[in-house]
């Protein structure tokens, strides 16, 4: 019942207590779990939505729902174009996070300042799209408990697509706002200096963690409602 | 660290050649899979649509890959992070499995036993002016009722 | 490197002044909103004591009216006014008590009065560490804790009554405002607290998780925690997976009930037609994702009882706990297949038969890690110098109860069985048993043995015999007699036998039953003395380490202060069961391992 041989003995310190085995403050791994049970949160709405969709005979065809476009003139169908831009600013937004924090970890002040800028514009235009996406949804007719579409084969519809849509793209968005929020904190922290204080930019870290993981749950939902 | 000045430099370089690499097969993978979705609209054979839709899926997860490995960082963590990462998101798999396997027995049990459900995906509603006339009438109906909605 | 450096400084954070030198605490940083772990696992304990009188007072209500059908009180009606008009409970109001007994009892009392208090406790203490990793984190978990209970409570004063569609809250009942006088306000404040509830299980459980990991002593490794560590961690685990899958079942239920969706309303007729206007949903979906959660909450319930019963047995046996790893590896299992297993609360509700063979499989598995761990427990009493302690006596309790409801688990978890018995008082038997009260008997076992610790004074020994006695005694002669009932048909959730032919003959077994369980309460009502009496007045704690134990927390002086050792953290050398060994009685954790020793852990 030896328990320590098996491990090398650079693990074994790791593992030996007085040091994260994992290499990463309490914070960090903490925000991991917290986002492992997020993932669970939007994981169970998700497979709701598909466990509804199969105990269902018909469903709305997504390309019919979602082809408008703002600023196009009316009959102008484009489905697929609108979801596509809000994709790739969520991708762009991403990749501006990453750059702060990797900015941060050379204690780059003026680079993570403006990358959480551009990261902070991103998140607005993601919520701006989406505002008007909800809003010409329900100019449409399509809301919670509201239906307006027919199904692909031209049956009545059941109104769990539309209150499917709204709840998960609501509480992504709702995601999406609160990283807004937490990397405008951050903004500001970097500003005042608070991280060039304390010698390191670990909170850029995590508020990174945090916003790519709202990208991750985009993947789904956009592969998901706008694809299959 | 003992990290020499060339040894950051060509550290960052890489970070930075990694991050660049990542967002291109992001992009890459999205525009496939946008491609994918316009191809299937017009797609009647069921077994095709099928398989493509399978492919959207595998490119879905591929880019959720990307995205925690690289950007979030966890391939570049400790082995044992990854593991408490990874392990338990294998509950998924039973998770989604027994979801929709119970989803689709319950359409087929109200298909077999209930007429009512079963008549409704038969009915084909009438479609008005166009594929949208139902819609058309309802959010009329809503901008009488909410009249801030009609701004837009 | 700058990162370096933050990393390494990690297990200073924040509490390096917190040395010997008390903090000028005032009245309200020091006990209402402490950061201090002790602290806030007593406000822990304390709440859900005052929610397992609650609990149990309900149980008693509900019980006289089982009991006592025909009969009227009128002392009730002054208590409870129109719920029991007459003197006799309604049944509206039954179904309510029925409903917040189980909700109280399961979350507030046995999840976050358990797990609550002793992670809380017991985490910083054994692992070695000043407190928890975030101590604000933790006390907004408490305070999280606390609102969702004030709205709980408050739901029970509602014009309408408190939520009665039972603890599970399936829909319709739960959906629909006019299925029942509990579904109105009283069912939005019991969402309300739910969630509150989840909030506050996830602040508490993240907390856990990285404090283990993170904030562990020199020299303590994964192998060389106590058991009570390792459950408190998978329990920990587990709450933090599958709650939130409650969350959103409670969010798409609020859009249920509130906002016109009908994810949960496949359909319902009355007179042949059609009452909802939004339909097309499906009711099992909710049940799903409640026993998502559901069942790894069981889990949630069980494990700290089965890790601090370890860790007492151990102690109380003189002798080391038998299969340290083989313990581990079963509480592994326990978590995961915690996850698997769902379903077999809905043999009968419309689930596919193959679906349901597959959870049969994969539910007896869980037999395979339970045995293992009853085995390890035998044979860490077997010969060994056994000192019955209250706290013992209570651990040995909980092996008993957990082998005689963890065998009918066997039978339930049978489809072709559970079909005939489920929803009948066999039910109610198994889960009150193996869950409810097994977990009642390890968080005594652990007030027991952990007081002195706790509040530096012991608790009256006499008193706790006999509470163990009658308690125990009580259990068995409350719930054995379900297992026949249940056998015989009779189904649960009925407000009265009487007027059923074929029941009526179980009149006199359900008086018997309802007066063990006033005894039995009576009795509890006897330990809530002796432990509000032993903390202002019990014998004082003279010796750092009464229990003569291996572990950490003894090795803190008597009434550790903030920070919990006044100088350096202690290093440990050795795995916390040596006892017995190379004729030493026992050789705490601090001890660094002699030259000539037989093989160290």
């Amino acid at each position: 019942m030896s328990t320590t041989t098996t491990a090398s003995p650079n693990e074994a310190k790791l593992w030996g207590g007085g040091k994260s085995p994992f290499n990463s403050e309490y914070g960090k791994v903490m925000m991991w779990y917290f986002l492992m049970s997020d993932a669970f949160t939007f994981g169970a709405f998700l497979i709701s939505y598909g466990t509804v969709r199969f105990s269902t005979n018909g469903w709305p065809n997504s390309n019919e729902v979602f082809r408008s476009f703002p600023f196009a003139p009316d009959g102008v169908h484009a489905p697929l174009v609108f979801v596509s831009i809000m994709t790739f600013i969520l991708i762009i937004s991403s990749v501006t996070m990453v750059l702060a924090v990797h900015a941060g970890k050379n204690m780059d002040k003026k680079g993570v300042v403006r990358n959480m800028i551009w990261t902070i514009i991103g998140g607005l235009a993601f919520l701006s799209c989406q505002a008007w996406e909800w809003n010409h949804l329900h100019s449409e007719g399509a809301w919670w408990g509201m239906n307006p579409f027919l199904n692909a084969d031209g049956t009545a519809s059941s109104t769990n697509f539309t209150n499917f849509f709204f709840t998960i793209t609501g509480f992504h968005g709702f995601h999406v706002f609160s990283g807004v929020v937490i990397n405008i904190i951050m903004l500001i922290m970097t500003l005042l200096d608070k991280f060039e204080q304390r010698g390191h930019y670990l909170m850029i870290e995590k508020a990174g963690l945090y916003w790519h993981f709202v990208d991750l749950v985009w993947v789904f939902v956009f592969t998901i409602f706008y694809l299959l | 660290m003992s990290h020499s000045h060339t040894d950051q430099e060509a550290h960052n370089k890489e970070a930075m050649a990694e991050i660049k690499k990542v967002t291109i097969i992001l992009s890459v993978f999205t525009v496939i899979e946008l491609l994918l979705g316009f191809w299937m609209m017009g797609m009647t054979s069921v077994g095709l649509k099928l398989a493509v839709k399978g492919t959207i899926v595998i490119l879905m997860m591929a880019k959720a890959f990307y995205i925690v490995a690289y950007f979030m960082h966890l391939k570049h963590e400790v082995k044992n992070l990854i593991m408490t990462i990874v392990v338990p998101l294998m509950l998924f798999l039973w998770f989604i499995g027994a979801f929709l396997w119970d989803g689709n027995s319950f359409r087929n049990l109200r298909n077999d036993y209930d007429p009512y459900f079963k008549e409704q995906a038969t009915i084909k509603v009438e479609k008005k002016e166009g594929e949208h006339g139902a819609a058309k009438q309802e959010a009329a109906e809503v901008k009488e009722i909410a009249a801030p909605a009609e701004k837009h | 490197m700058s990162h370096e450096a933050a990393l390494h400084n990690h297990e200073g954070h924040g509490h390096d002044d917190h040395g010997d030198h008390e903090h000028h605490d005032t009245f309200l940083t020091k006990y209402v909103f402490s950061q201090d772990h002790k602290m806030i696992a007593k406000q822990f304990l304390i709440t859900g004591m005052v929610w397992a009188v609650l609990g149990g007072l309900m149980s008693v209500l509900f019980r006289l009216q089982l009991g006592y059908p025909d009969a009227s009180f009128p002392w009730l009606e002054s208590i409870l006014g129109k719920w029991a008009k007459g003197g006799q409970i309604t049944p509206e109001a039954y179904y309510a008590l029925v409903t917040t007994h189980g909700t109280v009892l399961v979350f507030f009392v046995l999840t976050a009065g358990l797990s609550g208090t002793f992670a809380n406790f017991l985490i910083p203490l054994q692992i070695g560490a000043r407190d928890m990793a975030s101590p604000f984190l933790n006390m907004l978990s408490y305070w999280f804790f606390f609102t969702a209970s004030i709205v709980m409570l408050s739901s029970l004063f509602v014009e309408t009554g408190p939520f009665s569609g039972g603890w599970t809250a399936y829909p319709p009942l739960s959906a629909l405002h006019d299925a029942s006088p509990g579904s109105k306000s009283g069912m939005d404040l019991w969402i309300i607290a739910m969630a509150l509830f989840v909030v506050s299980s996830l602040l508490g459980g993240l907390n856990y998780i990285a404090t283990i990991l993170n904030m562990r002593t020199k020299g303590m490794s994964m192998t060389r925690l106590p058991l009570t560590i390792w459950a408190l961690f998978f329990t920990a685990v587990l709450g933090v997976l599958s709650f939130p899958v409650l969350l959103s079942g409670m969010i798409l239920l609020i859009f249920d009930r509130n906002f016109g969706t009908s994810f949960y309303l496949s359909d319902i007729y009355v007179n042949g037609v059609g009452a909802l206007s939004n339909e097309g949903g499906s009711a099992i979906l909710f049940q799903h994702l409640f026993w998502f959660l559901g069942h790894p909450e069981v889990y949630i319930i069980l494990l700290p009882a089965m890790g601090m019963v370890s860790e007492i047995m151990s102690v109380n046996s003189r002798k080391p706990i038998f299969g340290y790893m083989a313990m581990l590896g079963s509480l592994f299992a326990i978590a995961i297949l915690a996850f698997l297993v769902w379903a077999h609360h809905m043999f009968v509700t419309g689930l596919n038969p193959f679906l349901g063979s597959v959870f049969v499989l994969l539910t007896l598995l869980i037999a395979v890690p339970s045995a293992i761990k009853v085995f390890n427990w035998l044979t860490t009493l077997w010969r060994g110098n056994i000192r019955f302690t209250p706290g013992m006596l209570f651990a040995i309790g909980f092996v008993s109860l957990f082998i005689s409801g963890g065998l009918t688990g066997i039978w339930l978890g049978n489809a072709a069985l559970d079909i005939y018995l489920h929803d009948s008082y066999f039910v109610v038997a198994h889960f009150h048993i193996v869950m409810g009260v097994a977990s009642m008997f390890g968080m005594f076992a652990g007030v027991y043995h952990w007081f002195p610790k706790m509040y530096g004074r012991y608790l009256n020994n006499t008193l706790g015999y006999i509470h163990f006695w009658i308690t125990i005694a009580g259990a068995y002669m409350i719930f054995w007699p379900m297992h026949y009932q249940g056998l015989a048909g009779m189904p649960r959730r009925y407000f009265d036998f009487s007027i059923w032919e074929s029941f009526k003959q179980f009149a006199e077994l359900n008086r018997f039953i309802s007066t063990v369980a006033m005894i039995v309460f009576a009795v509890q009502i006897l330990f809530l003395i002796n432990f509000f009496y032993s903390i202002f007045k019990g014998r004082k704690v003279t010796v750092q380490n009464p229990w003569e134990s291996n572990t950490l927390e003894w090795t803190t002086p008597i009434r550790p202060g903030h920070g919990n050792w006044p100088g350096e953290i202690p290093e440990v050398h050795r795995w916390p069961y040596d006892y017995g060994k190379d004729g030493h009685d026992f050789i705490p954790q601090t001890t660094p391992v002699g030259a000539d020793e037989t093989g160290t852990h």
